[in-house]
């Protein structure tokens, strides 16, 4: 029998105790969107339906106990800590579900200097974490734009990656063990070893399971010596993507691992104020880390290489530093974003893909040229281009950028008339392509038409793992698995 | 009715650290590397013009609007943003690169009411001070030069009835003032939560805009020489950076409730009572 809502608040409310379970209705209504909806937010509109209650975890305890219970009852769980999901992964898209806030369980657990390991609840803030290692000279080596606000088992949970991605590897190279919670109820733990080969790593069930299958409750990461006296910027203008798809390529193929190499079209740098030094142009950059020789002798290798093209021009090495020491994201940017939004009825949004060398300046070039095509409101675009990040020995991810001033609809109309389209189109023309239409944000509920075909034959693993982990279907419906009708 | 904004860009001082904070022997902070950013005040000054002149995205105007500033070609970009956005000209006045205009009020006024007069705009608009000197004084001196009256703290502007007449509201001490004025009239935007965000060009409108070009001029082809503009009395001595640290109490409780109660009991209580 189907449990009513006020029986599951109940319920709830017996188990963690009733000043752990919300129901105030401003807080149900922010608990349904993530920033995939930002415009509806901002404007006060909640199309999706509310939940039941959020229930703020203390411990893994809790989790099992209230996954049991909804499993057992067949309420959908969606599970949360610090809300900066982007693709819709944290919408609650189910009457009565439960949105498991994991926002309080924040405690960092152990620094281990010696096995060089930090072990943290899902609700710790990764800035906090960063802070505490570097006090004692270390780094996570992980730096998203939402350092400031997200949270370790979010992180964990949609493969995130940080900006220093090229040198120390995305989420998924870092997390050494984990503790993770099935909807049965079932308290797992990986333990913390380098490497061992004993059957398939089961720690990537669980990294990028977007909440789909079970709820992470503790991470443990490698961390890195911090040398940040060591760092160089180096950034060249040149007149076209495809040279500067070339040069990443070349040096990532020769071995070089900068921490950061970055590569802006002409649009997207000049969203962030690099046409102010190089009008017109592309912008590549690199930044170089670590232990000084390591770090002296990347920076080297890539002048050396990129002084091979004429095409590049060295701009202001000062001018990228003081751009990316104010790249982040915390509570003042997304506060003057949305007074932007919210007055000028402007938005913008990422769709970040991925392909091989041999494909992703085709992908660059057909997904821009299928919008301007195909797209019906292009008029009302007041941006469109992309940049490349994240770089490895076999291809580079892009990041398509596109903004646009939302004219002639309601708010809850936006996603539908602009962002769902852009999204889609730039994902047709990737998979087309041969890319992964994901890169790093998770599938959340947006690209879920295309796993299949994302996946193509493997889908049959994926689709077992849902199968065995949650038979019932109650975690996070909607997110990775397309709802099937 | 023709309309000039005048509008200075700034380096985003936000973006300098304690470390960047060194300057010159003549005594110039070396901000090359940082981006340059509209002045807030004149952002919401030329949005508000926009506004006011009917300039909308389907192209209906309904009065003639200049975008002014007075600096050097890294001046331009900005001025093709407000091409694109609706602007029909574009100017820029560069001055020879010896005249310190950063607290010298007195010779911006002089280049901006010249050109007004030259150009018989019949409304000027700018901000209340810039980031850079915080004179607070040209928007006076301009009004003075070219005789008009002045409104400040200026946070929306209508017209009344004809294009000649128009209601402007302003906030002076906390309160709201409306008034309705006869053009010509110089109008200073001020500060305020409710100050536009100037709009962002479609890329269709910024296409269009690469086609028309900025206008420059000298302070030489305005009729004013340079010895004249230097000498405004003032010679820069020193600077000293203000300390930045804000004082902090820390509240403490033994709960977010309490800390929130002494929160509003010792500091808010006496701000909204």
């Amino acid at each position: 029998m189907t449990l009513s809502r006020g029986a599951i608040v109940d319920h709830l409310k017996n188990m963690v105790g009733p000043e752990r379970v919300i129901t105030d209705e401003q807080v149900l209504k922010e608990n349904s969107h993530d920033r995939y909806k930002k415009f509806e937010t901002i404007f006060g509109v909640y199309t999706n339906p509310i939940p039941a209650a959020v229930v703020k975890l203390a411990d893994t305890k809790q989790v099992s106990d209230v996954l049991k219970f909804l499993n057992g009852n067949k309420i959908n769980a969606v599970a949360r800590t610090g809300g900066t999901a982007t693709e819709g992964g944290l919408e609650t898209i189910v009457e009565n579900s439960v949105v498991l806030d994991g926002s309080q369980m924040n405690q960092i657990l152990k620094i281990d200097p010696t096995n060089m390991l930090a072990t943290a609840q899902c609700g710790v803030n990764l800035g906090e974490l960063e802070d505490r290692l570097r006090e004692q000279g270390y780094t996570a080596g992980h730096s998203p734009q939402s350092k400031p606000l997200a949270h370790m088992g979010g992180l964990v949970a949609t493969r995130s990656i940080g900006q220093f991605s090229t040198l120390y590897g995305a989420i998924e190279d870092m997390v050494i063990g984990l503790e993770a919670v099935f909807p049965n109820g079932q308290i797992t733990r990986i333990k913390n070893v380098p490497r061992r080969s004993c059957g398939p790593d089961i720690r990537h069930v669980i990294i990028g399971n977007e909440g789909a299958l079970c709820y992470i409750t503790e991470v443990t990461v490698k961390i890195y010596k911090y040398y940040p006296e060591n760092n160089q910027f180096m950034a060249w203008a040149l007149d076209n993507m495809k040279t500067g798809f070339e040069i990443l390529r070349e040096v990532m193929v020769a071995g070089y691992r900068p921490s950061v190499a970055r590569l802006y079209d002409v649009e997207d740098g000049a969203q962030h104020s690099f046409d102010q030094f190089a009008e017109d142009k592309c912008v590549l950059m690199f930044m170089a880390e670590g232990n000084e020789r390591i770090a002296r002798a990347t920076a080297e290798g890539i002048v050396e290489i990129v002084g091979k093209y004429d095409e590049c021009r060295s701009i202001d090495s000062k001018i990228i530093e003081n751009w990316f020491n104010h790249l982040n994201w915390g509570p003042e940017k997304i506060t003057e974003e949305r007074e932007l939004i919210r007055k000028n009825l402007h938005i913008g949004f990422t769709t970040e893909v991925s392909g091989n060398w041999d494909c992703i300046n085709t992908i660059y070039e057909n997904s821009l040229k299928r919008i301007r095509a195909d797209f019906p409101h292009i008029d009302d675009l007041t941006m469109l281009g992309g940049h490349s990040s994240h770089s490895y020995q076999t291809g580079t991810n892009l990041y398509f950028v596109y903004a646009y001033d939302v004219v002639d609809c309601k708010p809850e109309e936006e996603i539908n008339k602009y962002h769902i389209p852009l999204n889609a189109l730039v994902v047709e023309e990737t998979l087309k392509a041969g890319g992964s239409m994901v890169h790093h944000h998770g599938i959340g509920k947006y690209r879920t038409p295309w796993t299949k075909e994302e996946h193509g034959s493997a889908y049959y693993i994926l689709k077992g793992l849902k199968d065995q982990f949650d038979p019932n279907g109650i975690m996070n419906t909607g997110t990775i698995y397309p709802v099937e009708k | 009715m023709k309309i000039a904004v005048c509008f200075k860009t700034i380096a985003d001082y936000g973006r300098l650290s304690d470390n960047d904070w060194v300057w010159d022997e003549r005594h110039f902070v070396d901000t090359s590397f940082v981006r340059r950013v509209f002045n807030c005040f004149e952002e919401s000054a030329l949005e508000m013009a926009l506004k006011l002149s009917g300039t909308s995205k389907n192209g209906s105007d309904t009065a003639e609007l200049t975008a002014l500033t007075v600096d050097d070609r890294r001046g331009d970009l900005f001025l093709k943003h407000l091409i694109a956005v609706g602007y029909h000209h574009a100017v820029r006045i560069q001055c020879n690169k010896r005249i310190d205009l950063r607290f010298n009020s007195l010779a911006v006024s002089d280049l901006i009411s010249t050109y007004i007069q030259r150009e018989g705009h019949h409304l000027v608009f700018l901000g209340t001070q810039g980031g850079n000197g915080d004179n607070g004084q040209t928007g006076f001196l301009v009004a003075e030069r070219l005789g008009w009256p002045c409104i400040r703290e200026v946070t929306a502007v209508v017209t009344a009835g004809s294009s000649e007449r128009l209601k402007v509201t302003s906030r002076i001490n906390g309160a709201i003032l409306v008034q309705t004025v006869q053009l010509p009239v110089v109008l200073i935007a001020g500060h305020c939560l409710d100050s536009p965000y100037l709009r962002i060009p479609t890329l269709k409108q910024k296409l269009k805009a690469k086609k028309n070009q900025v206008t420059i001029l000298s302070n030489i082809e305005l009729g004013l020489d340079n010895d004249s503009l230097v000498n405004n009395g003032k010679t820069l001595i020193d600077l000293q950076r203000p300390p930045v640290n804000r004082p902090c109490v820390f509240l403490e409780g033994k709960n977010a409730r309490d800390q929130a109660k002494r929160l509003y009991d010792e500091y808010l209580k006496k701000v909204f009572t």
